[in-house]
């Protein structure tokens, strides 16, 4: 909400500097945005007149001109703009003069001519075409309709001579997007008397009745709605007082009866609207909701559909306007309007937002009514309205006006004990502080038997309970006497992590430790990443969860898997030439139960690992797997994988039984060829509540043994095909219960070992707890165990 | 018989010194000392030495044995320790090359302050909770008192996936399931993703925020105001000063904006904090009473307070990371950098 200082000025008397107030506001919960105060950036910039232009001497391009600026003696300035002619009204920068953005502009020579400052285009001053018409010309600022004195300084005639605040109102305070709400506020925080806006015009003899009646037909949506009418209207430029006002705040003068629709607007908060009376069939506005499919073109040309939920404010033959939102092009002021119809009604908030959004158009007016306006602004908003119609001498107002009015609110008193107030702000404000303050916001405010009570105005239907009263009294009062105590009352609570998240902390570390970086994709992720995984059509990966409203393709699914943000992140990096990325995230999947959704989907945190670099193969990225499946106490069985995205002959699924937690591998070529990955890349996905499930808790003293071990290497040729888990299965099965631990040491190809053959050195280690093992016997176990791998690999001893 | 035990002394003094190498001071010692050595040989011809002489050159005899022993025992450890020595140095490494490379890998940034903020508010008694990033209307507005078509939405773009099923767009709706299941006294630490259609150098459309919740009797703004002061102080420096601006979210009431002195210019001014020596980081508030009778908590007996920051925007302070959108890059040399 911008405000000009001076417009402010009109309801309270402002004697601190501006950035004293902006402090003051932001401590009331007024945060200033910007304090915009263009004059100072604008200095010794005078309003001139080409009094004789002649070329230069020695350059085609530039004019020397003579400019009065009405002292004793004109100035030569040299200028290189073609766009003037003698008598023309130019700004004119004397020397020493300063433009915006810190110019300094002194006396100089051109091509030896001396130029005495500068003349200024629309742009040197910081403005724009909606600033000042012809700003934004090539060529220097013309301004042959200002009727100033030559002289003049040009931030006068600009308007300049105003500082704007623009100040953030929050949802709460709807009553504050008005110049008269800060106002309010203004003399709450500098303790002054508030100023009631100026009320007064004359009317002439005809009635209202005999001009317009009024038909309220939805009281729900519309509780109160207001009319006057005004005849024989000026339809001239706004006298320059309303002008500069609407210019100081942004908005773009029209003409007089739409520039006093707009400036009550700002000033009060009530939207209002003029219709040209004659355009209005049967001199009635119906006030009802629209028919579904009702058609209307807005004052932006647009045509909209209406529906039944939204209103339509009609004559007795048409819409006229979309209520609360914006008048029609059928009813519209125009130059040749003759009597107008001013409305100033409200409209409840929620059906105007709801209707904005459907129909996509906004205006200052649904700004307005979607934060809400109180009953009581209709009428002030329509005083002020005719007032200035009376000022200006913009027309006659009828006699009295039309109000229908559904349902009055009463103010609604809130008493509450003295007491709560110190309950919750924890500290005790001094009651002679609590009636000044809540005095000073128009709450009318009494202490009567340690309780008190409120009579807040219908602007503040904020004001319900204790903790809304406490909030006044402290942001008046100051935060600064909050005092920092620490959770005195609280009963002990015992603080700490859930269980799943100390599991994911675990996993973290072991990434970590093993050389891995926690990265942070986003959750939602593109169908495309589906296909480049190679997920076949109804594959259940693809059922996703999508959204509404996405920024992106890239981004408008909930991901059902982290590898395709994992190979994403691979991939970028790849693609930067960083020379190698070992990367890990543990991170929410998201599976539906059912589509569309009928209940919230399943988040399921998954570990992803993702890696790529010189030397880096299936078994560094098994490494980081078997460290994590050893911290859980799990034994996955691996078997080759079908996942889509893996190499055919480097992934495993992880089962535990017959399910399966996990997957890893190299990627399939196809999809590091799809992400124009040219390394080999490898990934692993793992579900988090799954290694919690098959977790072996509990760790138990175990004696590690007094009596020796016995070592036995045996080395065995087998065929390629025959994987080292099941060579361990037949050890573990036939080394008997001396059998302490078998791990494979090496394998070894050769041309005399002969194609497809390999061999494997197996370490068995035997030992027996509470004797010394013999050697026969670590002989006779050695045996079972190559026996068993003969028969069922067909192992042949080296 | 002295003269030739002197002259014994004498040359074994010379060969001992002699000696090179370990296996030199063996041999010397089993010249000398050992079964057939020359002192044996000596002390074989005591049978010839008078009977009366017998004591005192039997007496010189032992000495000279002490001594030859000791002299070979020294240079036999003065000649093993060079041995150990030259084999160490023959053995030496370069002790600057790294064989094995490979080093420890690293947390991301946000996690690194998302652990130190739930760390700090563990050790003061907070349960860290959670709950679904999908997530229903519900939970995620109205029982935080923003109804449908309530202007306060317009604080917070949301992503829909349905007409009753969102992306949440806060972790506050954590508060809201947590009062629902549990009794007072509350004292939750809500970390998660969250998620807003915004996307530009401050804002990401999924970020992280951290949310705290308190609820219990007599729990008031000071309360409030001493926590967070105490937070700040262990995230950022020991300095550290907390001031409350009053602002406006519906779940609360009062509610205020946080600012702490800026951890770079200590309240001096600088571009960090924009030349104002703080930096907003919070927002919080006493629990709105509306929301603890929403949720089943009879406002008449409990109060409580709430905060909720994110933890991007701290993690850019804490680092100085300008742009949001590098923490979202997952460049390798950047996460690699926060050990």
């Amino acid at each position: 909400m911008k405000v000009s200082m001076s417009w402010l000025g009109d309801f309270v008397d402002i004697d601190v500097p501006v950035q004293e107030l902006a402090d003051k506001l932001v401590g009331a919960g007024f945060e200033v945005e910007e304090i915009i105060d263009k004059s100072a950036e604008i200095r010794n910039v005078v309003l001139g007149k080409i009094a004789k232009m002649t070329h230069h001497p020695d350059a085609d391009k530039l004019w020397i001109c003579s400019v009065d600026i009405g002292r004793d003696e004109p100035v030569q300035i040299v200028t290189g703009a073609q766009n003037l002619k003698e008598g023309d009204l130019v700004p004119a920068a004397l020397d020493d003069s300063y433009l915006p953005g810190g110019v300094h502009i002194k006396t100089g020579k051109l091509r030896g001519v001396e130029s005495c400052g500068m003349l200024c285009s629309g742009k040197e001053l910081g403005l724009t075409e909606s600033d000042y018409e012809g700003a934004e010309v090539y060529g220097i600022l013309v301004m042959n309709k200002e009727t100033a004195p030559l002289g003049t300084d040009i931030n006068e005639v600009l308007g300049n001579d105003d500082v704007i605040l623009d100040v953030g109102v929050t949802a709460n305070r709807s009553d504050c997007n008005s110049v008269l709400g800060i106002a309010r506020e203004v003399a709450a925080v500098l303790k002054k008397p508030l100023r009631q806006p100026e009320i007064g015009f004359e009317c002439v003899a005809d009635n209202v009745e005999d001009k317009i009646s009024v038909q309220v037909d939805a009281p729900d949506l519309c509780p109160r709605y207001m009319a006057a009418a005004v005849s024989d209207v000026k339809i001239v430029p706004s006298d320059e007082t309303i002008a500069k006002r609407l210019k100081s705040v942004g908005l773009r003068p029209i003409n007089s009866i739409v520039d006093i629709t707009n400036y009550v607007l700002i000033e009060i908060g009530q939207p209002m609207h003029a219709f040209d009376a004659s355009k209005l069939e049967g001199g009635r506005i119906v006030v009802r909701r629209a028919r579904n499919g009702e058609k209307i073109v807005a004052l932006d040309n647009k045509e909209y559909a209406l529906d039944d939920s939204m209103v339509a404010i009609c004559d007795v033959a048409k819409p006229c306007a979309i209520g609360g939102v914006m008048g029609g092009a059928n009813s519209c002021i125009d130059g040749d309007t003759k009597d107008i119809v001013f409305e100033s009604a409200k409209f409840m908030r929620d059906n105007i937002r709801r209707t904005s959004r459907k129909l996509n158009l906004r205006s200052d007016s649904s700004f307005r009514y979607e934060r809400g306006i109180d009953t009581d602004s209709q009428r002030l908003g329509l005083m002020r309205a005719l007032t200035l119609i009376y000022k200006f001498g913009y027309g006659k107002i009828a006699r009295g006006v039309a109000d229908v009015f559904a349902d009055p609110q009463p103010r609604k008193k809130v008493s509450v004990p003295v007491v709560r107030i110190a309950d919750i702000l924890g500290i005790t404000v001094p009651e002679e502080d609590m009636l000044s303050i809540l005095g000073g916001l128009g709450m009318s405010p009494e202490i009567k038997d340690g309780v008190l009570t409120v009579d807040p105005p219908l602007f503040r239907d904020d004001i319900e309970n204790a903790n809304d009263i406490a909030e006044e009294l402290i942001r008046m009062y100051g935060y600064d006497h909050i005092e920092d105590k620490l959770i005195g009352g609280k009963e002990q609570t015992l603080g700490g992590k859930s269980e799943e998240q100390k599991v994911e902390d675990v996993l973290k570390d072991i990434c970590v430790g093993a050389g891995y970086s926690e990265t942070l994709t986003y959750s939602f992720t593109g169908e495309k990443g589906f296909d480049i995984l190679g997920f076949a059509p109804d594959a259940p990966e693809r059922n996703c969860v999508r959204l509404l409203n996405p920024l992106g393709e890239d981004t408008s699914v909930m991901r059902t898997t982290l590898v395709y943000s994992a190979l994403s992140a691979l991939a970028s990096n790849a693609l930067k030439n960083v020379r190698e990325a070992k990367l890990f995230e543990v991170a929410a999947v998201y599976i539906p139960k059912a589509l569309p959704l009928t209940e919230l989907p399943e988040e399921r945190q998954k570990l992803v690992i993702a890696a790529y670099g010189e030397g880096y193969d299936y078994y560094s990225l098994k490494s980081v797997v078997d460290k994590i499946c050893y911290k859980f106490g799990i034994s996955p069985v691996f078997r080759r994988s079908n996942a889509p995205y893996l190499h055919k002959g480097r992934g495993a699924d992880m089962y535990v039984g017959k399910f399966s937690f996990g997957s890893l591998g190299e990627v399939h070529p196809d999809v590091a060829a799809a992400m124009d990955v040219k390394q080999r890349m490898y990934v692993a996905e793992i579900d988090v509540a799954s290694l919690i499930r098959y977790r072996s808790r509990g760790y138990k003293y175990v004696e590690t043994g007094k009596y020796p071990p016995i070592e036995r290497d045996i080395a065995v040729v087998v065929d390629e095909s025959v994987e080292a888990a099941r060579i361990l299965d037949c050890a573990a099965k036939a080394g008997g219960k001396a059998l302490r631990s078998s791990r494979i040491f090496d394998i070894y190809r050769s041309e005399a070992l002969g194609k497809g053959k390999k061999s494997v050195a197996v370490k068995l280690e035997f030992r027996m707890p509470d004797r010394t093992l013999t050697d026969a016997e670590a002989q006779s176990a050695t045996e079972a165990v190559l026996a068993k791998l003969q028969k069922d690999l067909g192992a042949v001893l080296r | 018989m002295k003269e030739k035990i002197d002259s014994l002394i004498s040359a074994a003094k010379a060969d001992v010194s002699a000696c090179a190498t370990v296996a030199d001071i063996a041999a010397v010692k089993v010249r000398y000392l050992g079964k057939s050595g020359e002192l044996t040989a000596l002390l074989r011809g005591m049978k010839d030495v008078p009977a009366d002489k017998k004591p005192e050159i039997g007496r010189y005899v032992n000495e000279a044995r002490d001594v030859i022993t000791a002299l070979t025992g020294e240079k036999q450890k003065e000649l093993e320790a060079a041995q150990t020595e030259a084999r160490m140095l023959a053995e030496s490494v370069d002790v600057t090359y790294s064989a094995h490379e490979g080093s420890l890998g690293s947390l991301h940034p946000c996690t690194l302050v998302k652990n130190e903020i739930v760390d700090i508010f563990t050790s003061l008694g907070f349960k860290v909770a959670r709950g679904p990033e999908i997530e229903l209307d519900f939970f995620n507005f109205q029982a935080l008192n923003i109804p449908k078509d309530h202007p306060a939405r317009d604080m917070q773009d949301t992503f829909y996936i349905g007409n009753d099923i969102l992306l949440r767009t806060h972790t506050s709706p954590v508060q809201a399931r947590t009062m629902m299941n549990e009794k007072p006294p509350i004292a939750i630490v809500v970390p998660g993703k969250v998620y807003r259609p915004d996307d530009d150098a401050t804002h990401s459309p999924m970020f992280q925020q951290i949310e705290g919740l308190v609820v219990d009797k007599h729990i008031t703004l000071c309360d409030l105001k001493g926590t967070l002061t105490l937070f700040a102080r262990e995230l950022f420096d020991k300095n550290t000063k907390t001031r409350f601006r009053p602002s406006y979210f519906p779940f609360t009431e009062p509610s205020v904006e946080v600012d702490v002195t800026c951890s770079q210019c200590h309240g001096k001014g600088c571009r960090l904090c924009h030349g104002t020596g703080w930096i907003e980081v919070l927002g919080a508030g006493v629990v709105n009473p509306k929301v603890l009778e929403n949720c089943g908590i009879d406002p008449s007996e409990y109060s409580g307070y709430a905060f909720g920051m994110g933890i991007e925007r701290i993690t850019m302070i804490k680092y100085g990371i300008p742009d949001m959108r590098i923490l979202f890059e997952n460049d390798a040399r950047f996460l690699k950098s926060f050990r």
